[in-house]
């Protein structure tokens, strides 16, 4: 099986040197290929032809060319500081990815384009990197792994002012980055570039998102009140919280900013239910969220206004436990979500790492991975500008989220949002925390390219204009 | 909501928020102001407190954790919170026994560059090793609800002519760090032990050629501050989610409660302790407010707050406030 995938990969890779033209790599691998003759003899044979058009090969360009027969990947994720485990979680998704690239397994064995026997024809080889969750580390960490270690390509999360300084050095560097967890607005909004891509959705599509579902359950006409994160994802999720909810017939009375690292968040609930307003919003992410939110719930703010988190993870979640009961939120994947590559995912993450269940950012982790080396694959080579325009505008209906386009105006995937609400304690079991419910169609949100955060979004050059 | 029922808020949030400042400045103080130790372990001592309290509360299952490879995917005594109530201060005292010997005594007679370097790196090695052991993860404690079937322990509870309601876990951390404090201020002030700790302060030499072996009541003394660090870590659980980062966090708020309140003294403690409670909670919930026709928005300000007191105290009394002025050296 996994050798017709690769005949099949193969031919595609031809069939897409030959429509740009260039051949480079893949021709010349086109060329054996069309060598061993077999079953794939004909199309072989036109690659060989198209192989022998080309004859050029691209310029340098960031890490381009790969030098000797592995391509290295980047992976800079939290490893120390408050967001680590989430680190180590996509870490595994990562190393994962990496394992089934070369050898097969998992999605690889599902997706057309990828052939289990590396990227074409190199073994993938991974660097790891620590951010710390700190912008300016995770910078140096992301500009050591493109100096030093000569990575093709490099990702990871999370917390978007890190994923925001990695996509600066990206741009800079001319090498590519893949966004893990980032949900701010403006990733893909005023701090775009055109050398990164977004899987998660963002704040504003929260908003989308969670309008319905909480007009439905809490009413029309309520006040609601925030709290949100000193730093660029806080604020985008309260402009959006606000805009949306709004539109939606509801009044905001204060919305407040509180400091990233809060550990004690009881003096700004006692403000925030001494407003008497219906709902309160916690605009705060990972162990902020879970300290504000177990504040609120022991002080019994929970019995007097209804609470929102706009978006959960896991060690928020694990933190947090009993608090979360009945709370709304969204997250980026589940892996009760219940189709053929969430089932397949979360089936080789299990085995994979002793029955783990995966969590959302790994999810986003392993996509990420995948979707650069396929997007390598259908473009034929590591050419970083072939490759941004193979991902720009890329229709796919493989990572478990429906259909998805991955938009070429802002690098922000189209995609469905799953809305959860959290379980009780006795309900919560290892990696399982919340109860789907709802999975917003992304029909219901995103929006044009020419209005939210895309409007503000300038991508940058390809560099090879 | 009335003016009146405003302040009784401020008032139950400033000092709650205060109480864990104080538990650990009490100890830093001690040690700096008796043994003229900086140490920057302290934040450490809080944490060990906080993780030994949440392994005799109950029982942990650690995921990322080298315990966990190890064969120990879940460990602890389940013993509730009580037990660790009383068991933790023993532990954290005998932690602190040893870090007197082994590090703090080698370190009396060199600069204060010395003791802040080693009890820093000290406070990292700790931080790093329940990173690598139990995991990164966040964990919380669980409370009773209750004490002796009488006394709610935990739960929301309503502040007096006011809409707000609390946990109120809170008043009685208030209420144990009162206790506390008055305690360790009697044995100071009123024992036969506190009398040497103090003599030993001002003239260590005249107390040694008096016979008394100097070296036992100091040790004593850095081994009850350092329980008071592990008390701060068990009451203070329940307020927070723990992980292995909260001692750092932690570390520098108790620093300016000394600075403030004057090292050496338990009444500045708690005064400096109280004040930073206070000035943080009032920003807080003032708000946005019109000034002159600008509109300012304290609450942002709050973290600033505190640093802006240390700084007026430091200028205007440079011991502290309640800090006598032959220590301030």
């Amino acid at each position: 099986m996994a050798h017709d995938d690769k005949s099949v990969s193969r031919r595609r890779i031809l069939k897409n040197a030959g429509a740009a033209g260039v051949a480079g790599l893949a021709g010349l691998s086109g060329c054996s290929e069309g060598g061993d003759g077999g079953d794939g003899g004909g199309d072989g044979g036109d690659g060989g032809g198209d192989g022998g058009d080309g004859g050029e090969d691209y310029p340098s360009l960031g890490n381009y060319p790969i030098e000797g027969d592995t391509a290295t990947f980047g992976f800079n994720v939290p490893q120390s500081g408050p967001y680590s485990s989430e680190g180590e979680d996509e870490l595994r998704a990562y190393e994962l990815a990496v394992e089934h690239l070369n050898n097969g397994g998992g999605w690889v064995d599902e997706w057309d384009d990828l052939s289990g026997d590396g990227v074409l024809d190199y073994e993938v080889d991974f660097v790891e990197g620590d951010t710390a969750t700190d912008a300016s580390t995770a910078e140096q960490s992301a500009s050591r792994m493109v100096d030093r270690d000569g990575v093709i390509m490099f990702a990871g999360g999370s917390s978007s002012a890190v994923a925001i300084a990695q996509q600066g050095v990206a741009q800079d560097k001319k090498v590519m980055f893949t966004c893990c967890l980032t949900h701010s607005n403006d990733t893909t909004g005023r701090d775009c570039v055109r050398y990164s891509f977004r899987e998660m959705f963002n704040a504003y599509m929260t908003g989308q998102a969670l309008k319905p579902v909480l007009v439905d359950e809490y009413g029309d006409d309520l006040d609601f009140y925030q709290l949100y994160a000193d730093y660029s994802w806080g604020k985008t999720v309260e402009e959006s919280m606000r805009q949306f909810m709004t539109e939606a017939g509801w009044s905001e009375i204060d919305s407040v900013a509180t400091p990233l690292d809060t550990s004690d968040f009881s003096s700004y609930l006692s403000e925030a239910q001494s407003s008497e307003a219906d709902v309160l919003f916690l605009d705060h992410y990972g162990l902020d969220g879970a300290n504000s939110l177990s504040d609120a719930v022991d002080a019994g703010i929970d019995e007097d206004m209804e609470i929102v988190m706009p978006l959960y993870n896991r060690p928020m979640a694990e933190a947090a436990s009993s608090a979360i009961e009945g709370i709304f939120g969204t997250v980026a994947w589940d892996s009760q979500i219940d189709n053929e590559p969430s089932n397949s995912f979360t089936e080789a993450f299990g085995e994979a790492y002793d029955g783990r269940v995966p969590s959302g950012p790994a999810q986003l982790a392993y996509s990420g991975a995948l979707q650069y080396a396929a997007a390598v694959e259908r473009a034929g080579t590591f050419y970083p500008p072939e490759v941004i325009r193979e991902l720009e505008g890329y229709e796919y209906d493989n990572i478990g989220m429906d259909e998805e386009t991955m938009r070429a105006c802002d690098h922000q995937a189209q995609r469905a949002i799953p809305v959860v609400r959290g379980l009780s304690e006795s309900d919560q079991s290892d990696g399982n925390y919340f109860e789907i419910v709802n999975i917003t169609s992304r029909d219901d949100v995103g929006y044009g390219c020419d209005e939210g955060p895309a409007a503000k979004c300038e991508l940058g050059d390809y560099g090879d204009e | 909501m009335s003016i009146l029922g405003d302040l009784v808020v401020l008032l139950v949030n400033g000092l709650q928020t205060g109480a864990i400042y104080v538990l650990l400045a009490i100890g830093l103080s001690i040690i700096l102001g008796t043994l003229k130790f900086v140490n920057f372990a302290h934040g450490a001592l809080y944490v060990i407190g906080a993780y030994l309290g949440l392994l005799i509360t109950q029982e942990i299952s650690i995921s990322n954790g080298r315990l966990a490879e190890w064969g120990f995917p879940a460990i602890g005594l389940d013993w509730g919170f009580f037990a660790a109530l009383a068991i933790v201060p023993m532990l954290v005292f005998v932690v602190g026994l040893a870090m007197e010997r082994f590090v703090a005594r080698p370190f009396y007679d060199r600069p204060d560059t010395d003791q802040i370097l080693v009890t820093f790196g000290l406070a990292i090695v700790v931080q790093e090793l329940i990173h690598a052991l139990i995991g990164p993860r966040t964990y919380s404690y669980e409370t009773p609800s209750e004490a002796f079937g009488l006394l709610p322990l935990s739960g929301p509870v309503g502040v007096p002519l006011s809409s707000v309601t609390i946990d109120v876990w809170r008043i009685w951390v208030i209420a144990i760090t009162a206790i506390l404090v008055i305690g360790v201020y009697a044995i100071v002030e009123y024992t036969d032990f506190g009398l040497v700790v103090k003599a030993g302060t001002r003239d260590p030499e005249m107390v040694r050629l008096l016979g008394i072996k100097i070296t036992r009541p100091y040790l004593v003394m850095f081994g009850i501050g350092a329980a008071l660090a592990g008390i701060a870590g068990v009451v203070g659980g329940p307020l927070q989610n723990i992980n292995p980062e909260i001692g750092m966090t932690i570390l520098v708020p108790a620093f300016l409660t000394v600075v403030i309140g004057g090292v050496g003294s338990i009444r500045g403690a708690v005064l400096g302790g109280t004040l930073i409670g206070m000035v943080q909670v009032t920003l807080i919930s003032l708000g946005s407010v019109g000034l002159g026709g600008f509109e300012v928005n304290f609450t942002p300000w709050a973290q600033v707050g505190i640093y802006v007191l240390a700084v007026i105290v430091l200028l205007t009394r440079p011991q502290g406030l309640l800090g006598s002025e032959e220590v301030s050296t």
